[in-house]
């Protein structure tokens, strides 16, 4: 979409070059030079396209590239006796919901004329007649899906080690399909009812919520996904001994979990700063170098300190709590500064983004102490950090949300942050977004894991658990680092019987002293 | 295109009437200067878009390193990682000093190239150094696919001098007969098409994968299975890898590089199909990017179900190869078909691989990547998949519609699309079997193929590359070891 058309009219031309010959002839040139701006404007729409897209896509690919690292993060998280599942499980994420999206996920989130609950428009369903019926492309159809993805990930972290794998293909169609989507055409479509970017007159509060690249809508909705689906399968064996103590099931390898945290970080840069769609865009003609491409930058800069403030402030805080420096920690501290972000980060100053990112860390340790308190089990803290950081988030948007960029990014002369001047109503948007995003959640995913529950369907049995889910399930173990661990030669009877392999590792296994 | 913007300082003098030239001249000056903006434009979003993609696709290289450390023992990931390096650093060398001329040298005749060598006279008109490095991305990984079927027992000087050779000439008189503008049989001939219509093979499901495929396939048969695979001529032996971490690290990175590879090869973004509209190259890219992914994920769940079945657990290796497989499968067709064509490829991928697998095993071929059944297996159902189901519309935007495009025979294009797809696939299973089926079996001949037995069961690492490839334990660190005690057996390290 050019901003400033190229508009010219020959009638009119010609009636400005008559004086200097006749009209025939001036028409003619006015004919001429019309056609030429024409053509120039047309040249200039074609280019606007074509860089548009390639941010786009590159955008997408780069979101896609947040699988891996999730993938690598799982893994690295959980012991090695069950490393292989996981990893199955965000291979399994990816594609099935390329196939629940592509058929209906999309049309649910975008399809539009809808209403402002969920998308309807038949051409949308399977891509049909798709882009012809829409302001967007198949990049902006990329683009969602990867973000779609991202959500059904988060909540496998959460119900790690001990479900079973019919359970996480169940829970993540339906999640990537359908609850998902519903979320992200209230808050992103033009249609939906909570959106900042609402195209009648009828925003919320006059502000619609704002949650740029999905604070709640992303991190929320997994994360309270898989708060629910940990709560109704339980703790794993061992993580709360009879006294109630809680012992740390360690990861088995602190290198995957680097690895994973620094590909979501490169990831995070198509997350954020792709969502902004275009970036072709002038904000200010007296000030030519300024344009969207500089709001693109800017959130990238946002998104990169409130990570490495929280991580800062991580490490600071738990050296004082637990005495050491602990890497895990820190990565998790780091991902939940970019969770938060995620809310605010094309409308906020870079110093706001410290302040994000510094509560972050706090919000963190404190929904860490309290799932200890209530005995809650989440392998990769994702309820704490994807839903807790999440919501932080979203508030963090309502008190500092800066004047200036609200109205770039939306137009309109809006509500904006509390402690920026700009009033309460879009705290107000902020906080019904919370509580409606953990009600929809709630009342969808809730029921689906209790009645996979009632149906024996969700979490594995006690022996497949100590075993390990990779020995019973998922053909053998992950790693055979010596020929003579390399069960597949061996009866299958005595695969079952082993454990874990013999090794000197200093990973605790857990006892059956529960 | 769109239209020109073009002015006749003259002609529009006469319409603007007397004294007007100057008025004239300088009008035709800005608009000039407005077309010569336009056109740099054009260059600099171009040459970003076909950089970042080439970028993407080199990033294929780490994939496919890690896919391989992963799928093999342990005691040889420092050889299998460092012949992945090679195939890169060596491909970098020979493919600058005359593989591209090979390929893309212009102007030649229909079999090979005949100029560039060395990149000389270069950049063309249509080709700039992005073009270069996008092609140089592409030709590694064919080398690369090659190594993973010879695995484990070949002899690292073999590598060097097969991957060389692939590289600097096998691979790139395949991709200029498919690929040039002068290649006998490239869809992009101005006049004189096989068939009337050329091979489609978009983004090389056989120029690249049944290439590295077949090579692959000669190694191994050549130097026959590893020891203990088919242990007394018995059924096999699954010889697993010994990191399914590092599979599933390279199979996403693999994926993440794909976009670069399938939607990537338009080369240009910047193509309006009618100026002025939405509609242009940028959006035939974004379906692209959707086919590729639309494939894949179908395979890896036709896959997970499959093998779910016929072996009675869930595997996320075998789910790993099937998501490959629909990837190779729909290289070549990713730009002309619908999204929903791209579903169906991706099923019958996953069921092509399993079925070559089990092909293999009857015949006793060993191969640690399944790399000759994925790409050469799948490779092949690709380019039969574009003769079936590529879209009459899409032909047309993708190739230049000019009388006689033909397209998918399921889409009521005709037989001759597929046609020339068949010869296709018998064309390069025949070049690849005459070139390195020979090399493979001379370096046998010469006893530079395959390595000792005692090396075999020893691991080449400790044989050959100065040491086990990971050290857990300070006692395992041979270099503080006093020289003269026995070299110690594998350790038991419990991470990746």
């Amino acid at each position: 979409m050019v901003t400033a058309t190229t508009t010219c009219s020959a009638v009119d031309l010609a009636a400005l070059l008559s004086s200097s010959s006749n009209s025939t002839s001036s028409l003619a040139a006015a004919t001429f030079l019309c056609s030429q701006i024409s053509n120039i404007s047309n040249k200039l729409s074609d280019t606007t396209f074509a860089v548009d897209n390639t941010y786009l896509l590159f955008s997408a690919y780069l979101v896609f590239a947040m699988q891996l690292g999730f993938a690598m993060l799982c893994a690295g998280s959980v012991r090695a006796k069950n490393t292989m599942n996981i990893m199955l499980t965000n291979v399994l994420d990816a594609a099935a919901g390329a196939i629940s999206y592509y058929l209906f996920g999309f049309a649910f989130a975008f399809g539009t004329p809808s209403n402002g609950f969920i998308g309807r428009h038949h051409s949308f369903f399977a891509l049909s007649s798709y882009p012809e019926r829409s302001g967007s492309d198949f990049s902006f159809f990329l683009y969602q899906w990867a973000f779609a993805i991202a959500a059904a990930g988060i909540t496998s972290g959460s119900i790690a080690e001990r479900t079973q794998f019919v359970a996480y293909l169940i829970y993540s169609t339906f999640l990537t399909g359908f609850v998902y989507p519903t979320v992200s055409h209230w808050f992103w479509s033009s249609d939906g009812w909570a959106s900042a970017s609402r195209s009648d007159n009828n925003l919320l509060f006059g502000s619609g919520a704002i949650d740029f690249a999905g604070s709640g809508v992303v991190h929320m909705v997994g994360g309270i996904a898989g708060l629910w689906g940990a709560l109704v399968e339980g703790p794993r064996i061992g993580r709360f001994d009879r006294s109630g103590r809680s012992v740390a099931l360690r990861g088995h390898s602190a290198s995957l979990v680097v690895l994973g945290t620094f590909l979501l970080w490169f990831g995070w840069y198509g997350f954020n700063p792709g969502s902004f769609l275009t970036i072709l865009k002038g904000y200010d003609k007296s000030r030519p170098y300024y344009g969207q491409w500089s709001a693109v930058g800017r959130t990238a800069v946002t998104t990169t300190l409130s990570g490495c403030t929280a991580a800062l402030t991580t490490l600071f805080s738990k050296r004082l709590l637990a005495g050491h420096w602990n890497v895990i920690d820190v990565c998790n501290g780091l991902l939940g500064g970019f969770a938060a972000i995620t809310s605010g980060c094309a409308v906020v100053e870079p110093w706001a983004a410290i302040v994000c990112g510094f509560v972050t860390s706090w919000v963190l340790i404190g929904f860490n102490l309290l799932a200890k308190k209530l005995k809650y089990d989440d392998p990769l803290e994702a309820a704490q950090l994807h839903g807790g950081c999440g919501a932080w988030g979203l508030i963090f948007t309502g008190l500092f949300a800066s004047k200036q960029y609200v109205n770039e990014v939306y137009s309109g002369d809006r509500p904006y942050g509390l402690l920026m001047g700009g009033g309460g109503k879009l705290l107000a948007a902020q906080i019904v977004q919370i509580i409606v995003i953990v009600g929809w959640v709630t009342v969808t995913m809730g029921p689906l894991f209790y009645g996979l529950h009632k149906m024996n369907l969700l979490r594995i049995s006690a022996e497949d658990e100590m075993a390990g889910m990779d020995m019973t399930r998922h053909g053998g173990f992950a790693y055979a680092y010596n020929d003579e661990d390399d069960v597949s030669t061996k009866p299958w009877g005595h695969m079952a019987g082993r454990v874990e392999p013999t090794s000197r590792s200093s990973t605790p296994t857990p006892t059956l002293t529960v | 295109m769109s239209g020109a913007i073009t002015c006749s300082a003259a002609d529009l003098s006469a319409l603007l009437g007397p004294n007007a030239t100057a008025a004239a001249n300088y009008i035709c000056g800005q608009l000039g200067t407005v077309n010569n903006k336009f056109t740099d434009a054009a260059y600099a979003i171009d040459n970003t878009y076909l950089l970042f993609s080439a970028y993407l696709v080199f990033a294929m290289q780490l994939g496919f390193a890690m896919l391989c450390a992963g799928s093999v023992r342990a005691k040889n990931t420092m050889n299998i990682m460092l012949t992945n390096v090679l195939d890169a650093a060596a491909g970098g060398l020979f493919y600058y000093l005359f593989g591209y001329a090979f390929a893309f040298g212009e102007s030649s005749d229909g079999f090979i190239g005949r100029h560039n060598f060395g990149l000389k006279n270069f950049p063309t008109l249509t080709s700039d150094y992005s073009f270069f490095l996008y092609q140089w991305a592409f030709a590694i990984a064919a080398a690369g696919i090659t190594s993973g079927s010879i695995a484990e027992r070949t002899k690292f000087v073999a590598y060097l001098i097969y991957s060389s050779f692939l590289t600097g000439f096998v691979y790139p008189v395949v991709s200029h007969w498919f690929w040039s503008p002068d290649g006998w049989a490239s869809p992009f001939r101005s006049e004189d098409r096989l068939f009337g219509t050329g091979a489609i093979d978009f983004a090389g499901s056989g120029v690249v994968h049944m290439v590295g495929g077949i090579a692959g396939l000669w190694g191994a048969l050549i130097e026959g299975p590893r020891i203990g695979r088919f242990p007394d001529g018995g059924h096999a032996i699954a010889l697993r890898g010994h990191s399914a971490s590092l599979v599933v690290l390279g199979t996403f990175l693999l994926w993440f590089g794909w976009y670069g590879f399938n939607p990537g090869s338009f080369t240009k973004i910047l193509i309006p199909y009618n100026s002025g509209s939405n509609y242009g190259q940028w959006s035939g890219i974004g379906r692209t990017a959707v086919t590729t992914t639309l494939s894949g994920c179908t395979a890896a769940l036709t896959t997970l179900f499959g093998k779910r079945l016929l072996s009675g657990h869930w595997n996320v290796t075998d789910v790993c190869n099937g998501l490959l497989g629909g990837f190779a499968a729909i290289t070549a067709g990713c730009s002309v078909v619908d999204p929903w064509a791209a579903i169906v490829c991706g099923f019958v991928a996953s069921l092509v691989l399993i079925g070559c697998n089990k092909l293999a095993e009857l015949l006793k071929y060993d191969d640690p990547l399944e790399a000759a059944q994925l790409h050469g297996g799948c490779g092949a159902w690709g380019l039969i998949f574009v003769g079936l189901f590529a879209k009459e519309k899409y032909v047309n935007e993708v190739y230049g519609a000019s009388p006689g495009r033909h397209y998918g025979l399921f889409m009521g294009g005709g037989g001759k699309l597929l046609g020339a797809q068949l010869v296709q696939i018998i064309v390069i299973v025949g070049w690849v079997s005459a070139t390195m089926g020979t090399l493979f079996f001379m370096l046998k001949k010469l006893n530079l193929l395959r390595i000792s037995n005692e090396d075999e069961m020893q691991g080449m690492d400790i044989a050959r590359h100065g040491g086990f490839a990971y050290i857990y334990h300070d006692n395992d660190d041979e270099s503080i070891r006093v020289s003269g005690s026995p070299i110690p057996r594998a350790p038991n390290p419990p991470a990746v």
